[in-house]
């Protein structure tokens, strides 16, 4: 408890710390471009047109009875917010070395701000995704309500993840390269636009279970698509993932902080 | 007796200069095949500092003086919190200014006013307080007509005057200052010695490096003389200066 609440205070004190490092991430990314922070929203409706027009038009895809482009979207949207902000994450305590060599600020606030600022631009490629959920006559339910408790569980596994890659990376440069490798295979091992019941192997639909990111997207494909309130199990399923992925780099990353000066 | 602001009790500190040179696997391989080349990584310990005792009373001014490798930054970095001691314990009373290298938390590619904010942000002030402080700032720094130009398009002379701006804009209880009054043009070097100087007078207690004897003579009250990490003497600052001065001049001849 007396942890938590350390953490409660830590926040409030550097609240203001971490929503500059945002804006100034947002600052930085959309400087000398015409369109500005537009690009936010209008990078994801292109892509997604993009996806739109070769999966429907040039390999005729289409899904065991759901609509195929709404599958696809959602998935790629998850993926890509874990794998952005991860990667960023990632290098975000190298980055700031000149930085945390000359003054104190908690070192933890550089992965947070990095999830939290792609957190805002995949927030705002949900726009884009409902536009196709509604134009596809996908449909919506009250069950879209508990979508958001994806997004956490999302949110808190890329962030332990950020946490351990942040530290790793300090130690070992080459965390940087292979971690690339390794996220490359992850997203073919995660159904994004292939589905579990191609493989017609329970094993390995079993063992894709217990891939945390399969788990979130899975979660929201149920509501989206049966527009039903997903099963205990996986509710379960998911908080426990995230939980311990979030437990684990915290207690990594806060094991290791006070050494990475020497390091770097 | 008035309070303690900071207090340094054994403290030490131990940089492996080994780790510099780091690990590689072409290394493992070479060490695993020929064993008489084993071991040659070993640790190079180096102490940057030795068993340093220090007590600053609120107030008080401290100066310290030492060649260079002596340890001085390293001591400013852990009253600052930057680096945890490998011996000993330092704890600070107060609300404590860092300002070991001016302008360390500047984005190259914001603006002068958007750096006024981050960097603000960096030394811990709130959004607030940097509002209603900001005009003061920009005052200071002399930099009005630069406020929208991203600061990689200044000088560094002008980066300074922004940064030392910022740095000092509040009366914090603790000033931890590394060299930086050489700062800008002499207009404003005498600016922010007058600034120094002020808060000085105003009760901020100070920690503060400099290789100009000089100064560290005319604004410090006690100064601490560092050989090779350890305390080579401590006293009032006119007689530390005037032994550290004497071993120069001896080594000289």
């Amino acid at each position: 408890m007396r942890f938590l609440k350390q953490i409660r205070l830590s926040l409030e004190k550097y609240r203001f710390l971490i929503a500059q490092l945002i804006s100034r991430d947002f600052k930085v990314k959309y400087k000398r471009s015409a369109l500005g922070v537009l690009w936010s929203l209008l990078y994801p409706v292109l892509t997604m047109s993009v996806l739109a027009f070769v999966f429907s038009h040039v390999f005729h895809a289409s899904g065991s009875g759901v609509n195929f482009l709404v599958y696809l979207l959602t998935g790629i949207t998850f993926f890509n917010y874990f794998s952005e902000a991860t990667n960023l994450s990632m290098s975000s305590v190298l980055a700031n070395f000149s930085l945390l060599n000359k003054v104190y600020v908690p070192k933890y606030v550089f992965p947070l701000t990095k999830c939290l600022f792609v957190g805002v631009n995949f927030l705002l490629t949900l726009l884009p995704l409902y536009a196709v959920i509604l134009l596809t006559g996908t449909g919506l339910s009250w069950a879209h309500l508990l979508l958001p408790y994806a997004y956490l569980c999302l949110f808190a596994f890329t962030l332990g993840m950020g946490f351990l890659l942040a530290a790793a990376a300090v130690f070992v440069r080459d965390v940087l390269y292979i971690y690339g490798v390794a996220l490359t295979l992850w997203m073919y091992a995660t159904p994004l636009f292939w589905d579990v019941s191609m493989l017609g192997d329970p094993f390995a639909e079993r063992l894709l279970g217990l891939n945390p990111l399969f788990q979130y997207i899975g979660f929201a494909r149920h509501i989206i698509f049966t527009g039903t309130a997903p099963s205990a199990e996986s509710f379960a399923r998911c908080a426990l993932s995230a939980g311990l992925m979030l437990l684990l780099g915290a207690a990594f990353f806060r094991e290791k902080q006070d050494s990475f000066v020497y390091y770097m | 007796m008035s309070e303690v602001m900071i207090r340094a009790e054994g403290l030490g500190m131990r940089f492996d200069l080994g780790l510099e040179r780091g690990f590689s696997l072409k290394e493992g391989f070479v060490e695993l095949l020929s064993p008489s080349r084993r071991r040659r990584r070993r640790r190079e310990d180096f102490w940057a500092l030795r068993e340093i005792d220090l007590t600053v009373r609120a107030g008080e001014v401290v100066g310290l003086v030492g060649g260079n490798g002596a340890g001085k930054s390293t001591l400013l970095k852990l009253v600052a919190g930057v680096y945890k001691p490998t011996r000993g314990r330092v704890s600070v009373h107060g609300s404590v200014c860092p300002m070991i290298e001016l302008g360390a938390g500047f984005d190259p590619n914001l603006t002068a006013r958007e750096n006024i904010f981050l960097n603000g942000a960096v030394m811990g002030y709130d959004r607030a307080f940097l509002l209603r402080r900001f005009d003061e700032i920009v005052d200071f720094s002399g930099l009005e007509a630069f406020l929208d130009v991203p600061v990689k398009n200044f000088s560094s002379g002008m980066t300074a005057r922004l940064a030392f701006s910022v740095a000092t804009l509040v009366e914090p209880e603790v000033l931890i200052v590394d060299e930086i009054l050489a700062v800008g043009d002499l207009s404003f070097q005498r600016k922010s010695e007058e600034k120094m100087l002020s808060m000085i007078n105003g009760g901020t207690t100070v920690l503060y490096v400099s290789h100009s004897l000089e100064s560290v003579r005319k604004l410090c009250s006690r100064a601490l003389w560092l050989e090779r990490g350890r305390l080579r003497q401590e006293g009032s600052a006119a007689e530390v200066c005037k032994a550290y001065l004497a071993s120069l001049e001896e080594r000289a001849v």
